[in-house]
């Protein structure tokens, strides 16, 4: 644990995402809840080994400060060199590691097609897909909801967004499982072959063109530079990584709550439309993202220097936790209006995937509570859940119908 | 009352539309099209709400003659 000369001991904390309280894979635990004491303690600090390969960050705690930081992409770059290490050359991530200004050409190159308008088009196709996993398991009284519902939804609804036969689904599951849940060495495998099978999907649209997502990236040309194998590459890895893990993981939190409080579950039940509001709300109390940044050059801020290079750590769950952000921000209020919560983060690199997500999760509310009668955490069973890298849940037993008499 | 909007701010969260689809229009990339809104009175419950929910600060109310 190595303290950079620059950062002032005072500003040193233990603190790792993988190592404070609530942080270790624990049955039952709340990992966003467990920071939320974060805010009584100093705005900014510094912990010396904080990402999982070992390095220190600032990590900043208030939404205000997090707002500065992310909308500052000049000072604060998004370029961290995510698969380098497992890849063994730097693939940038587009739009996630490329910088404004080149940036924005990306982004509106592929805004349009998660635009809210888009992402109402393909409503009914995703609903479908909920409806038919959720009547395939209601008879059963019991259902792990990851890999029963959660997971499965979340890659059905993104191979019809890059226009891939549903036939794929347990391919790509088994490579989400070991991307997301393996050991580091199953994880580097992991991205290997899904950047491998982009590689492949890039070259036979090149070679085959479609009416589908890569196609069209393909085909595209940005700041007047036809697109390049390695960007488009870069491009689907990044959805693979940014748009499933995600969506699952709020699923299985959102499940979890309404499991734990039976009268929340029967309101929503009874009243759909306030399921909108609900899922907000459960997307600030239980996000998943950190949102790291570099120092791209030398920086002060608030009295803190700050130097190029240094990781810049901007917790999703801590700022919406900040109490001059949110009122009662550790009281879940699925009622809660005026909720500028930042699960899809700040700034120019805002979620692309937002209003899909948004809607994925509504969708999987709504068709679950109209066909799953009252459910709860299954008799002798508790999730597990976890922070680190991105915070989740890796197995949530619900139970419904008639209390199974112990076995 | 006006929302003055801050267009260089807009990363297009959508929270504005999403409350009030009449007063706040997004391009087809989602963006808020630039230019302050003259909100009607019939609507300045659902555009206050639209204002206070962007989570970038990029529409600021201002309700002028009206301030209550
Ligand atoms: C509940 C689900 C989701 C959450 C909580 C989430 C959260 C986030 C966050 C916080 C960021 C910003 C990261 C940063 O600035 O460092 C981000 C970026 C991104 N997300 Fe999501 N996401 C979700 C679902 C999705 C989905 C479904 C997709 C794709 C269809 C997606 C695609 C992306 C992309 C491409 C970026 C990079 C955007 C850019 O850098 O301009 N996400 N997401
Ligand atoms: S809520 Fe704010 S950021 Fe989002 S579209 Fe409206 S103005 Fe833009």
């Amino acid at each position: 644990m190595s303290v950079p000369e620059h950062v002032p001991a005072g500003l040193v904390r233990d603190f790792s995402y993988w190592t404070a309280p609530g942080m270790a894979p624990e049955r039952g635990g709340d990992p966003q809840g467990a920071l939320a004491g974060l805010h009584d303690g100093p705005p900014v600090f510094y912990a010396p080994n904080n990402t999982y390969d070992g390095h220190g960050t600032w990590v900043f705690v208030r939404a205000e400060d997090q707002r500065r930081v992310l909308q500052d992409a000049e000072t604060f770059s998004s370029h961290r060199r995510l698969f380098e290490q497992a890849l063994g050359e730097d693939l940038p991530t587009i739009p996630l590691e490329i910088d404004p200004p080149e940036h924005g050409a990306y982004r509106s190159l592929l805004n349009p097609l998660l635009s809210p308008k888009r992402v109402m088009a393909m409503e009914t196709a995703n609903r479908a897909r909920a409806v038919e996993l959720i009547e395939g398991l209601k008879d059963r009284s019991r259902c792990e909801v990851m890999q029963g519902f959660a997971f499965p939804f979340a890659v059905g609804v993104f191979l019809e967004f890059l226009g891939l036969p549903q036939s794929r689904r347990d391919e790509f599951l088994g490579w989400a499982d070991k991307q997301f849940h393996g050991t580091p060495e199953e994880r580097g495998e992991a991205i290997r072959t899904v950047v491998g099978f982009m590689r492949e999907l890039v070259a036979l649209r090149r070679r085959e063109p479609a009416d589908d997502f890569m196609t069209f990236v393909v085909q595209a040309t940005v700041n007047g530079q036809p697109m390049s194998d390695r960007e488009a590459v870069g491009m689907g890895a990044l959805l693979f990584v940014a748009g499933l893990d995600t969506v699952a993981a709020a699923i299985g939190f959102n499940f979890r709550y309404l499991a734990e409080t039976p009268e929340e579950q029967a309101r929503l039940r009874g009243d759909p439309a306030a399921i909108v509001l609900a899922v907000e709300e459960l997307l600030r109390a239980f996000p998943t993202v950190l949102m790291t940044r570099i120092a791209s050059h030398d920086t002060e801020f608030d009295g803190i220097f700050i130097k190029a290079g240094d990781r810049v750590s901007c917790p999703s769950m801590v700022a919406n936790r900040d109490p001059a952000e949110f009122e009662c921000p550790n009281r879940i209020d699925l009622t809660r209006e005026n909720n500028r919560h930042v699960a899809f983060a700040y700034g120019p690199h805002r979620c692309l995937g937002s209003h899909l997500a948004r809607r994925e999760l509504v969708i999987a509310m709504e068709e679950w509570l109209a066909r799953i009668p009252s459910f709860r955490i299954a008799e002798g069973t508790a999730p597990l859940t976890y922070g680190g890298h991105v915070f989740g849940i890796d197995d949530l037993e619900l139970a419904w119908g008639e209390k199974a008499v112990a076995a | 009352m006006i929302v003055r909007v801050l267009r260089e701010k807009c990363q297009g969260h959508a929270r504005c539309w999403a409350q009030a689809p009449d007063v706040f229009v997004l391009d087809d990339e989602g963006y808020i099209t630039p230019g302050d809104i003259a909100v009607p009175e019939d609507q300045e419950r659902a555009a206050w709400r639209g204002a206070k929910s962007c989570p970038e600060r990029a529409l600021v109310i201002d309700d002028g003659a009206t301030a209550a």
